[in-house]
Parts: structure tokens; C-alpha cells; sequence
């Protein structure tokens, strides 16, 4: 589903993203670690056509995101370390508007059924957003992407400044959308929650994908050993 | 789509409470605005019919003279006030209301209300035009500067462009939204004009007004549209929200406080208008010597003398058969009608200069055109004023030929002569029918070419900066 071919980005003749080759099947997903300026927000950026590449292609269910970006944006959903909402208007409201814009149309019940499906109680879904914590935000985020049906997930440092339960509902969120066949690429800080929900790993330093592991092969205590042996070389 | 993100941007402004207070306070100053009109529209109407009476009952009874007398003791012309002055005052104040018809000369319009005016009210009056043209603006630029800016820092451009949205349809919809909402407020207020115009005037002056409330509304469309394009594509290009709104600022005080100003001032500079004293002088002088300065009154009345003796093969003027004083008189209003038609002609060939220094001046600051437009079709410009002052000066015209006639018909040359009622009601009421809308519109061509330029140049370049913007 996804999938990068050389992808890389430069800036000012500074290599933010060595050339990079990925590729992440539906139902997986995929964790980017790495230190801050490690190339993982580039990477996500790059598949959202947010900024253009320097060199090699980006790739959403077969689509080139440059050349179709429109067409490959239909597929993907997209959650950010925040999820930003309009304050003025309540959860379902903003779920409405942003499933509308992607093309959806569903009735007020079924709206509230994604919501409830991404966790937020029904009493939560009439309020305005400028009273939601930053979960309950993430939670809207999830909603759009249940009900836009979305095949892939680019999500970037998602569960930052979550609390333990509130992360791990999010997870428990996750593991469903890609049980359901979507891929997932998830940029995190958090190795515990990377060993927990991921598929598979990858470290990122300096722009370089230095090592990819399948989490199953990995307790925490290995992947923790491992990505601080990579983040002191 | 585009009105899917419509609706929600009108949602939003509607629910954000500092929407609710700026909109609150821009619609009681247009309604208040409107009041004061409506009030000052409906005094100066019945002073008007009332002062237009009173001068043709005074014409009527004047008792038996001698018709020159009568045309020496001359009317009033009073300039009747349009229905959409209410909303736009124009020049009207500066241009005065009223002109003394007499024998001999074209005079200039007394009773101007900015001489009356006080030192506050020279400040600056509050009128419809004003909310319209300065504070409708200022609205729409403190509900944009923010609309992609701010969705830049918010996060939330991300979220909608990560979903595929088109940046033009966002750029569209953000654009009808605002609009949307600007009508929310302006619709009642014309509603309202439109009942204050019915009860001031009655149906007919309002029905009659229909044609031009709705080009002058086109204007003012076209003018909010620039504003709000413009706006939208410096709220995509600005690095922040902040910056769009200091932008935006600098550019509102430069199209409503600055650039009228300035454009009156290049105008005078590049056209320079004689004073009324230079004016004044300079006519006079071609009443005495010509508009030539080569024809002397003296020379002309003893050719007519001559040409009189010659034609009636008498020797002296007591044994013409017609009135000479009559004939003197008519044959020197000729001269100076001509006298006239030329220094009028020259000093309105400035004004209209002036006026397109205005028009070029709109392609920087669109307010100047919006507000030819406004005046225009308000009915008190400068070209209705001078249309005014046209039939104002053939009515004149035409009550001296009537005097001029009478005497050179029944005067005799020996002997005084006296007319009475029968040759006053000869002289029909002064009526004015003011230019149609259409007239207006062809004056105003320009100013409206210039405002659907800026318009669609402004909502194209919203459309072209969305497209390029950073996600952030």
C-alpha cells in the first residue's frame, strides 16, 4: 500500500531524507523510530505530498503522490501529533465536515457510530471541541479515518503526551484498522507502544533508514537495546 | 464542496462571538446610518417642494412690471434631493441646493450644508456610503486575514488538505462563506433602506429608484468581492496570521482614509481648478469685451443699432417697430449665454479630468471607484449635479427669451410698458426630471470595468496563492 522508491529530500544541499525504500502491505504497520530531525515527519510529509521530493517517488496504493496527488489522497487518512479541530463546532460536526470533504455522506446516527467506534461517548460528540482533550481529538481523528474507510494511515507521533490508557485504547484502535486490511506508517518516540502495536519497525538516523525489524521477533527490553546502540554510533 | 466549506466557515463565524460583536456594531452603525439619512432625506425633500412652491407663487404674484423687472426679480431653482442621497450624500453638500435664475447671468448654486457644517461634523459625517465603503471592509478583513493563516497555525489546513480537498475549491468556499455571511447582514439593511425610502418618498420615487439601488448594490458587490479575494490570497501568502492581518490593515487605510485624499489632491495638482475669485473675473471680462475679448458690449449694441436702423429703413430707434431695450437685452443675454457655454465648458472639461485621474488612480485603491459608483447612482455626483445645473440654465434661458419677447412684441419705444399675471403664467413651472439609471451607468463604465478587474483579479489570486501556499 505504501510505498517509497528511492524517495528522498534535500534541503538547502542538507540531506533531510537519504534515498529511501519501503514498502508497507495492507494490514501491517509500520513504526518509524528515531530522534527528533531523524527524517520521520519528512517521510510522512513526502507520502502527503505536503512538500515535494528531491529525488525518487512516493507511492500510495499504487499511486504516484505527486503525480495523483488528489486521487492518492482519497485513499489515506491522516493523523497528526495533534489532531486540529474547528473549536466551533462540536465533534460530530467536525466529523461531518471532514468526511464530506473527503467525499463521504452519512447520517447523524452513523456519524455517531464511528465516534463511538473510535471511543468517545455520545454525550462527548455533541460538544464543542474547544472543551476535548488532546484524546478526545485523537479519538475524532480515528472517526474520520473508520469513516472515510480509509486503506492507509500515516500518522505522526499520534499517542505524544497521551496518557497510558488513553494510548493504549488508541492502539487497541489501531490493531483493529489494520486488522481490517489497512497499512499503517506510525512515526513514534515511544518503543514500548512501537513493540506493542507495530508490525514492524524501522530506526531512522540522519535521514537514513538504518534498520528495519518485525516486532515478533523482539521483546522491548531488544528493541530498546537496540535503538539506543544505533542512536550512540 | 465549494458550499460544503460555505456552510461550515458561516457556521464558525456565526457562533464565534467575536463575529457576533463586530457584526453587531457594523450593522447599528448602517441601520443608524440609514435613520440619520432617512431623517435628513425627508426634511431637505419637504423643504424642498415647500421652498419650490413658495418661489413660483412669488413668480405668479409679482404683481405688473415691466417684464425686464420681472426678470431681474427671477426664480429659484431648487435641486431636488434622490432617494438613494439617504444612503450617499455625495457631493451634494459642497455643491449647494439651490440657484437664483435672474436676467444676465448664470450664477453659482448657493446654500451649501458643509458651510453650515460644524468643525466635528467636517470630520467626518456618518453615512451608509461610509459603513459601506470603510467599515464593511474592515469587517471582511478582520473575518479573513486568519482564513488560511490561521488554519496554517491551527493545524487544521493539514487536516483538510490531507483529505484531498482542492485548494481553489477551499479558496471558493472560504470566499462564499464570507460573503454568505456579509449578507446575513446586509439584506436586512436594505430591507430596511427600502422601507425608509417608501415612507420618505412614496412608491412611485421608490419604484423609480429600483433600477439604480440595484446597479449601485452591483458595485458595492463587486467592490466587497475585491476585498474579499484579496484578503483570502494575503491570508494564503502570509507567512502568518499576524502578518496578513498588518498586511491587510496597511491596505484598508491606505484604499478608505489615504487614497481619497491623496486622489483629490494629484487630480487638483495634475488639473488645477481657478479659484471662484479667478473665475469669477475671468467671465466677467468676457461679458465686457466678448469670449474673444475682441467684441466690446459698446460696439456690439451699435451694430444692433445699425442693422435694426437698416432693416426697418428708420433713422433714429424711437421709429422702430419692435423694442430696441428688447431687442438690446435679448441680443446680450445671446452674448452671454455664449459667454457662459464657454466658461462653464472649460471649468466642467477640468472636472472631468479631474474624474479620470480618479478612475485611474481605482486600479490602485478600488475604493475610489466603489465610490463613484455609490455617489453615481445615489444621484449627487458632480455630472447629475451638472445636469442639474443645465436645466436649471435653460429654464433660465427660457424665462428670459419669454421677458425678451414680450417686450420687443408690445413695448414701445417712447412710452414705459408694464406686463402682468397673464405674461408670468406664460413661463411654466421649473421641473427636473433627473438623469435614468442607464444615463448613471454609462457615466460610470469605467469605475465599474475597474471593480470587476479588481474583482476577478482578486478572487483569481486567491485561488493561485491557495494553490501555492505552504501546508506549514
Amino acid at each position: 500500500m505504501f510505498e517509497a522508491i528511492g524517495l528522498s529530500k534535500t534541503y538547502n544541499g542538507s540531506a533531510a531524507l537519504h534515498p529511501l525504500n519501503l514498502k508497507i502491505e495492507p494490514g501491517e504497520i509500520f513504526c518509524l523510530l528515531g530522534a527528533n530531525g531523524a527524517g520521520k515527519t519528512t517521510t510522512i510529509n513526502l507520502f502527503l505530498n505536503f512538500i515535494a521530493p528531491t529525488g525518487g517517488k512516493a507511492r500510495i496504493g499504487g499511486l504516484d503522490v505527486v503525480d495523483h496527488s488528489l486521487e492518492s489522497k482519497k485513499l489515506l487518512a491522516y493523523i497528526p501529533e495533534q489532531v486540529m479541530l474547528y473549536r466551533n463546532l462540536s465533534g460530530i460536526e467536525n466529523l461531518e465536515y471532514f468526511t464530506s470533504l473527503a467525499g463521504g455522506r452519512h447520517s447523524k446516527s452513523e456519524l455517531a457510530g464511528f465516534l463511538e467506534e473510535a471511543g468517545l461517548a455520545q454525550a462527548d460528540a455533541e460538544k464543542r471541541v474547544g472543551a476535548y482533550s488532546k484524546g478526545m481529538r485523537q479519538k475524532v481523528g480515528i472517526a474520520i479515518a473508520i469513516a472515510k474507510k480509509a486503506r492507509a494511515l500515516l500518522l505522526d507521533e499520534p499517542t505524544s503526551g497521551l496518557d497510558p490508557k488513553a494510548s493504549n485504547e488508541f492502539s487497541a484502535l489501531l490493531k483493529k484498522l489494520s486488522g481490517s486490511g489497512a497499512a499503517i506508517l506510525m512515526a513514534t518516540h515511544d518503543l514500548f507502544r512501537a513493540k506493542e502495536t507495530g508490525t514492524r519497525v524501522g530506526i531512522m538516523k540522519h535521514g537514513h533508514m538504518v534498520a528495519q525489524y518485525a516486532t515478533s521477533e523482539l521483546g522491548h527490553a531488544d528493541l530498546e537495546r537496540i535503538y539506543l546502540e544505533h542512536m550512540h554510533d | 464542496m465549494i458550499f460544503r466549506i460555505a456552510r461550515k466557515e458561516m457556521t464558525e463565524m456565526i457562533r464565534d462571538g467575536r463575529f457576533r460583536v463586530s457584526a453587531a456594531i457594523v450593522f447599528a452603525l448602517l441601520a443608524g446610518s440609514l435613520l440619520l439619512g432617512w431623517h435628513h432625506y425627508r426634511e431637505i425633500r419637504a423643504q424642498h417642494i415647500a421652498a419650490q412652491q413658495a418661489t413660483r407663487e412669488q413668480w405668479l404674484k409679482q404683481g405688473n412690471k415691466n417684464p425686464h423687472s420681472a426678470a431681474h426679480y427671477g426664480v429659484y431653482a431648487f435641486k431636488p434631493t434622490a432617494p438613494l442621497s439617504l444612503v450617499d450624500h455625495g457631493t451634494d453638500p459642497y455643491t449647494g441646493v439651490a440657484v437664483w435664475l435672474e436676467a444676465h447671468k448664470q450664477n453659482e448654486f448657493k446654500y451649501r450644508p458643509a458651510q453650515d457644517a460644524t468643525a466635528v461634523q467636517r470630520f467626518g459625517e456618518l453615512t451608509g456610503a461610509t459603513v459601506l465603503q470603510l467599515l464593511l471592509p474592515l469587517l471582511i478583513v478582520l473575518l479573513t486575514f486568519n482564513a488560511f493563516a490561521g488554519e496554517r497555525e491551527l493545524g487544521t489546513l493539514r487536516q483538510l488538505v490531507s483529505l484531498g480537498v482542492k485548494p481553489s475549491d477551499l479558496a471558493l468556499g472560504k470566499a462564499v462563506g464570507v460573503a454568505g455571511s456579509l449578507l446575513l447582514l446586509l439584506i436586512p439593511a436594505t430591507i430596511a433602506g427600502s422601507i425608509a425610502i417608501t415612507m420618505a418618498s412614496g412608491g412611485e420615487e421608490t419604484a423609480a429608484a429600483l433600477p439604480r439601488a440595484g446597479w449601485m448594490s452591483l458595485g458595492y458587490l463587486l467592490y466587497f468581492g475585491a476585498f474579499i479575494g484579496g484578503s483570502l490570497a494575503v491570508s494564503a501568502f502570509a507567512s502568518s496570521s499576524r502578518a496578513a492581518l498588518i498586511a491587510l490593515l496597511g491596505f484598508w487605510m491606505f484604499n478608505g482614509l489615504i487614497a481619497p485624499r491623496a486622489a483629490s489632491d494629484i487630480a487638483k495638482s495634475l488639473r488645477p481648478t481657478p479659484s471662484a475669485f479667478e473665475f469669477g473675473q475671468k467671465m466677467e471680462l468676457a461679458l465686457k469685451n466678448g469670449a474673444d475679448g475682441h467684441d466690446p458690449a459698446d460696439a456690439r449694441n451699435k451694430k444692433l443699432e445699425e442693422d435694426l436702423l437698416k432693416k426697418y429703413k428708420v433713422d433714429k430707434v424711437e421709429a422702430l417697430p419692435v423694442n430696441f431695450a428688447g431687442m438690446r437685452l435679448q441680443e446680450g443675454e445671446n452674448h452671454g449665454n455664449e459667454v457662459f457655454d464657454h466658461a462653464y465648458a472649460d471649468l466642467w472639461s477640468v472636472f472631468a479630468q479631474q474624474d479620470a485621474v480618479h478612475r485611474v488612480l481605482a486600479l490602485a485603491a478600488p475604493g475610489l471607484a466603489a465610490r463613484s459608483i455609490s455617489m453615481g447612482f445615489a444621484g449627487s455626483d458632480f455630472p447629475q449635479h451638472a445636469h442639474f445645473a443645465k436645466a436649471a440654465e435653460d429654464y433660465r434661458r427660457m424665462l428670459q427669451r419669454t421677458m425678451n419677447a414680450d417686450l420687443i412684441r408690445n413695448a414701445s419705444n417712447t412710452a414705459p410698458y408694464f406686463a402682468g399675471d397673464d405674461l408670468w403664467a406664460k413661463v411654466p413651472a421649473f421641473e427636473y426630471t433627473a438623469p435614468a439609471a442607464n444615463w448613471v451607468a454609462a457615466q460610470q463604465t469605467s469605475a465599474f470595468g475597474i471593480l470587476a478587474l479588481w474583482c476577478c483579479a482578486a478572487v483569481a489570486a486567491a485561488v493561485w496563492t491557495a494553490r501555492r501556499m505552504q501546508v506549514y
